[in-house]
């Protein structure tokens, strides 16, 4: 029974010239926005390899020169974009995609690619995570929201009822019938997205199995869509109604709910604005040591301490020149100040998700969202881990040249230059993006929520539409 | 084959059925005759398991119906007064679905085979039903009762609104049918095709039924004067 209805209801989707039609718009929207995304995906790659190659060889070749005038000339971490981005951009557009690396500050990162686009970036771009969680929701709605009240109305149900059909073998036909296109589409996307990206050059990120689960998270959501629209079509008395109803979830599930859910955070855990940050930042690193000022009262602390533990009476019989020591401690400082401070920023960002996440119970689309960007690694979790890797990064450059120049040189020899050579010696910045085991350990919240529509809405469908 | 003790359906005050006696044996054709809210259509929801009875029982096939829902429900074929299937789908894939519901496997041959023996041409077998008439849907329905092999027959108005000839097919039709040992209820308002197809005829009025023969026994026109006699239509006459 379950395979008649299965056939029964395919045969009537697919000789419906409105959900030909439909089909037929999202294959096309879908083709145009994968090209669209691998074209560019391709040309910011490429931008990403070569910045990275001609900035390390402005590093290399920077000539004699003494370590510190090197920390300040400074250096770009630049940040990949990664495989699946293909399907989901997330953040990435909004995010930066460098960070000026020098002594004494951690930079935000900068050149978003929204900045670079014209006020028309407002109508939203073409790209397939909008295809995913927003047309096809819209899709499964058109295909599905008459799927019980059009057997009413078209006086079927009653010779149904009179044949004895089994209400849980009806649902199960009637779900295949809708869930076997929406996951034909969804599985041609991800297999054309896959066999591109496994031919593209991307520095050795992409793996099958990131992109299955990534797969499934969206058939799980497009499960839990179909549940509610059946849920609907057999509540409702009438195909109109049923279509409005629809419609309106999806309007809370995919466009409310998120609203609420980013205003709700960010009126209850707010981000600093720029200027405070900043000012508090630059409190907190006053209150300590300062490399570039022997007077300040930590300098003279610790000038005294370090006299004391290698008992000398002067900095000039120090083995090792104090400029550069107490330049690597005023980083050391400095670093620490801003580590607090970035803390604050990812605790409230913590915070954050935690009202995402109790706001998810409103709507399958928070977690699935969060999935997708975190599966990505373009959501804003993959953004301050790639933050936290360049300041690592800094910080050690920053000690690699500080040590370089207090172990060369004497104290006062700030006329010194180091080897032309040596600026090679540096270590290349690789950033290695979360793997798959790490991104899903840190969504095991959105997995569950996730999960929990897809058990809670089966189980409304089958316990709430039966037919006597 | 179908039993009704003492049926009975109340809507809050008003009766709609009130403690019907029936006993369609295998091979009968019994026909409830009688105008609108007399109680017909009540008795066919009630043998189908539709609706709920307030008192009295209804057996199909010796099973209680309302105990066994699913169950009496494999005997019984139905064909309401406008039989509605799939407009998408052709006669064969309609007939295939419904078929395939009750739990049954045919071939598409086989399938064929039942259309025709239901009487509809052999070039409308693959055309779709939004091309049907009503007289042509009413025999897909005969070809559903007959792939179903059902043993109880409920027919609600079956022939209203068919033209004569196609009204004449469906009665020829449910003449086989009785070759065949099924035994059927038929609700109608038509005197003369009850008169014509029925082994048995009851007349219901206000969900009582009034007065039940044997049709051989009775000549069309005694028929039609008791039918308006009970009606209490008999001041109309001329």
């Amino acid at each position: 029974m379950i395979a008649k209805t299965f056939l029964k209801e395919t045969k009537q989707l697919l000789r419906d010239g409105r959900v030909r039609i439909a089909m037929i718009m999202v294959f096309s929207l879908l083709g145009i926005a994968v090209w669209i995304s691998t074209r560019q995906y391709q040309n910011v790659n490429e931008q990403y390899a070569m910045a990275k190659t001609a900035e390390r060889a402005i590093w290399d070749s920077q000539g004699e020169k003494n370590p510190h005038s090197a920390a300040h000339y400074g250096t770009y971490a630049f940040k990949p974009k990664y495989p699946l981005s293909l399907i989901d951009q997330g953040v990435d557009k909004y995010a930066g995609t460098s960070i000026f690396l020098e002594a004494h500050n951690r930079n935000e990162a900068q050149f978003s690619a929204a900045a670079d686009q014209t006020g028309l970036a407002r109508f939203g771009d073409l790209t397939p995570d909008f295809i995913l969680l927003f047309i096809i929701p819209l899709l499964i709605i058109l295909l599905g929201y008459n799927s019980f009240t059009k057997e009413r109305e078209m006086g079927t149900l009653t010779l149904l009822k009179s044949q004895g059909i089994s209400s849980f073998k009806w649902i199960w036909g009637k779900w295949l019938a809708l869930i076997t296109p929406i996951f034909s589409i969804t599985f041609v996307l991800f297999l054309i997205a896959g066999l591109v990206l496994s031919n593209l050059k991307d520095f050795g990120v992409f793996n099958w199995n990131t992109i299955i689960v990534m797969f499934l998270v969206y058939i799980v959501f497009y499960a839990v869509f179909i549940n509610i629209v059946l849920v609907i079509s057999a509540r409702a008395k009438k195909s109109g109604i049923s279509l409005v109803l629809g419609l309106g979830v999806w309007i809370v599930a995919c466009l409310l709910a998120p609203k609420m859910a980013t205003n709700i955070a960010q009126v209850k855990h707010p981000y600093p604005t720029a200027q405070e940050f900043a000012e508090a930042v630059q409190e907190d690193k006053d209150k300590g040591l300062d490399g570039h000022n022997p007077w300040n009262e930590e300098a003279q602390e610790l000038e005294r301490a370090v006299l004391a533990e290698y008992g000398v009476d002067s900095l000039s019989q120090l083995p090792f020149n104090f400029d550069g020591y107490i330049m690597q401690k005023g980083e050391e400082h400095q670093a620490e100040v801003y580590f607090k401070h970035y803390n604050y920023l990812k605790k409230q960002y913590g915070k954050q998700t935690q009202v995402y996440q109790t706001l998810a119970v409103l709507s399958p689309f928070l977690p699935t969202r969060f999935l997708s960007m975190s599966l990505a690694n373009t959501d804003y979790g993959t953004h301050w881990h790639f933050n936290d890797a360049a300041e690592k990064y800094r910080i050690a450059t920053q000690k690699f040249l500080n040590d370089h120049f207090a172990e060369s040189t004497e104290y006062g020899d700030w006329g010194w230059k180091a080897d032309a050579s040596y600026w090679k010696e540096l270590p290349q910045f690789d950033y290695d993006p979360p793997t798959l085991a790490s991104t899903l350990s840190q969504n095991t919240s959105n997995v569950a929520l996730l999960g929990g529509w897809f058990v809670l809405s089966f189980g409304l469908l089958f316990l709430t539409v039966k037919i006597k | 084959m179908i039993i009704t003790n003492n049926l009975t359906k109340k809507y809050g005050r008003q009766i709609a059925l009130d403690h019907l006696n029936l006993n369609v044996k295998e091979g009968e054709i019994y026909c409830l005759l009688g105008a609108n809210g007399a109680g017909k259509t009540t008795t066919i929801n009630l043998l189908l398991g539709f609706i709920e009875p307030t008192s009295g029982s209804a057996f199909v096939n010796q099973l209680d119906v309302q105990q066994n829902l699913r169950a009496t429900k494999q005997f019984l074929a139905y064909i309401p007064e406008n039989l509605m299937l799939y407009p998408s789908l052709t006669a064969v894939e309609n007939l295939d679905y419904f078929s395939g519901i009750a739990g049954k496997k045919l071939s598409t041959s086989v399938l064929k085979d039942f259309l025709e023996e239901a009487g509809l041409q052999t070039d409308a077998f693959e055309k779709r039903i939004s091309t049907f008439s009503k007289g042509m849907r009413q025999k897909v329905g005969i070809a559903i009762a007959l792939a179903k092999e059902a043993k109880v027959l409920l027919l609600d108005e079956p022939t209203s609104g068919l033209d004569p000839k196609a009204s004449n097919e469906f009665s020829l039709l449910l003449q086989k049918l009785r070759t065949k040992g099924v035994a059927t209820l038929m609700a109608t308002h038509d005197l003369f095709r009850a008169k014509e197809v029925a082994s048995h005829i009851g007349i219901m009025k206000d969900g009582q039924l009034k007065q039940q023969f044997v049709a051989d026994d009775i000549s069309l026109s005694k028929l039609e004067q008791v039918y308006l006699n009970t009606m209490d239509y008999n001041e109309l006459t001329v």
